[in-house]
């Protein structure tokens, strides 16, 4: 749902977790920052 | 009329919730609200068969039961398949639901069942079937079978069907042409100075409505916990084993990625007809993403990886579909105990 913290907004359609712009590494650490988001998501209690 | 109806092992007056793993049972003629069905039928209806069975069993053994039934009933030469009213048991529901739509599909002799809008069964027959309304007080039980012998006459008699509030069946989501007096524009002027004027009036569009679903609890400590990856992205090995379809699609592959420390686009493909599925096919990480959480299991900040990942395509898919499709991913994903899910979505 819209604004539900429990959302974690990706990078893009074509690339969730990615993005085809940036160089491997620089990625790679974008996709970290977007899983360590989504982890802490998981942590918190959900606000609907 | 020769009609066959189905309850469960409360209804068939075997016993509560003590009894639900009971089997399946094929008794002649009517018992309990078959009774009723058979008097409010007239014309000569005949309950000829009750089918009764436990609801643990029947959900346990679904395909089995389905299966017996379709046998026991197949050269009976029924005219009319009857079950429930369930009102909101959710076992009763799914398998009313599911033996209603096989002996309508299979054996082409029509259906009707009843359950209340929250039934589990309603979501996933709803579009194929007649299913009236029936609340959740059994005690109106008569006045429920009155609005299933009603319809069900006329499935018998190929005589129309109306419009839902109107035989009090829940909506199929349908839609029928109809010759109205008044053209649009005027019709929607008129709902809205009803609107403005605080009267009545009756939208053409209904807005579809979702359940409310409670939140899961947070994870208490993520280091601990096992971690899994869903996408809806398409995502599936190369031949694409389980064919899961790149629009509508009506089933979810799991993936090993046991010992994998990275996905590479070469043991891949995507099946998604919605989305430009160039950069994931370059890299899967992209949509699954293997590698970050494989360090993060490395490092501890995560338990556990899941050796697996679930895939499906969730393009122009019907709710019905997808609600199904969820339910059975949610149903392995706490079997194989997993403590929390990353979905991604294109």
């Amino acid at each position: 749902m819209v604004g539900s913290n429990r959302v974690v907004l990706g990078t893009g359609i074509v690339h969730v977790t990615g993005d085809a712009k940036l160089p491997p590494e620089d990625e790679k650490e974008l996709r970290r920052k977007l899983v360590q988001k989504a982890l802490d998501a998981l942590q918190s209690s959900a606000k609907s | 009329m020769k009609v066959i109806h189905y309850l469960n092992q409360f209804f068939g007056g075997i016993g509560a919730e003590e009894q639900a793993g009971v089997g399946l049972e094929f008794r002649d003629g009517a018992v309990g609200p078959a009774k009723l069905m058979e008097q409010l039928l007239g014309d000569g209806a005949q309950v000829v068969m009750t089918i009764v069975c436990g609801d643990n069993y029947a959900v346990e053994h679904q395909e089995e039961v389905t299966a017996a039934v379709l046998l026991k009933i197949k050269d009976t030469g029924a005219d009319l398949f009857a079950a429930g009213p369930c009102f909101d048991a959710g076992r009763y529901g799914m398998v009313a639901g599911a033996l209603c739509a096989a002996v309508q599909d299979q054996l082409k002799i029509p259906a009707i069942t009843a359950m209340s809008g929250e039934n589990p069964g309603v979501d996933l027959y709803r579009e194929g079937l007649y299913i009236v309304d029936s609340g959740t007080n059994a005690g109106k039980t008569r006045d429920v079978l009155v609005k299933m012998a009603a319809i069900g006459r006329k499935l018998v008699g190929k005589d129309p069907i109306g419009l839902p509030a109107g035989e009090g069946y829940l909506p199929r989501g349908l839609l029928r042409d109809q010759l109205v007096e008044k053209r649009a524009s005027t019709r929607m002027v008129d709902m809205l100075l009803s609107k403005m004027r605080g009267e009545k009036f009756e939208s053409e569009m209904s807005p579809i409505s979702f359940a409310p679903v409670p939140m899961p609890a947070a994870v208490k400590d993520i280091s601990k916990a096992k971690v899994m990856v869903i996408t809806d992205g398409g995502l599936v090995p190369k031949g694409n084993p389980d064919k899961i379809q790149g629009t509508a699609a009506t089933n979810f592959g799991a993936y090993s990625v046991a010992g994998r420390d990275d996905l590479k686009g070469e043991d891949y493909e995507v099946s998604h007809g919605g989305y430009d599925t160039r950069f994931v096919q370059e890299d899967p990480d992209r949509l699954v993403p293997l590698d970050a959480l494989r360090e993060m299991e490395k490092s501890g900040v995560i338990g556990k990886l899941h050796d697996e990942f679930l895939s499906t395509c969730g393009r122009s898919n019907p709710l019905s579909n997808t609600r199904r499709l969820g339910r059975e991913m949610a149903a392995k994903v706490k079997q194989e105990g997993v403590d929390c899910v990353i979905l991604t979505s294109t």
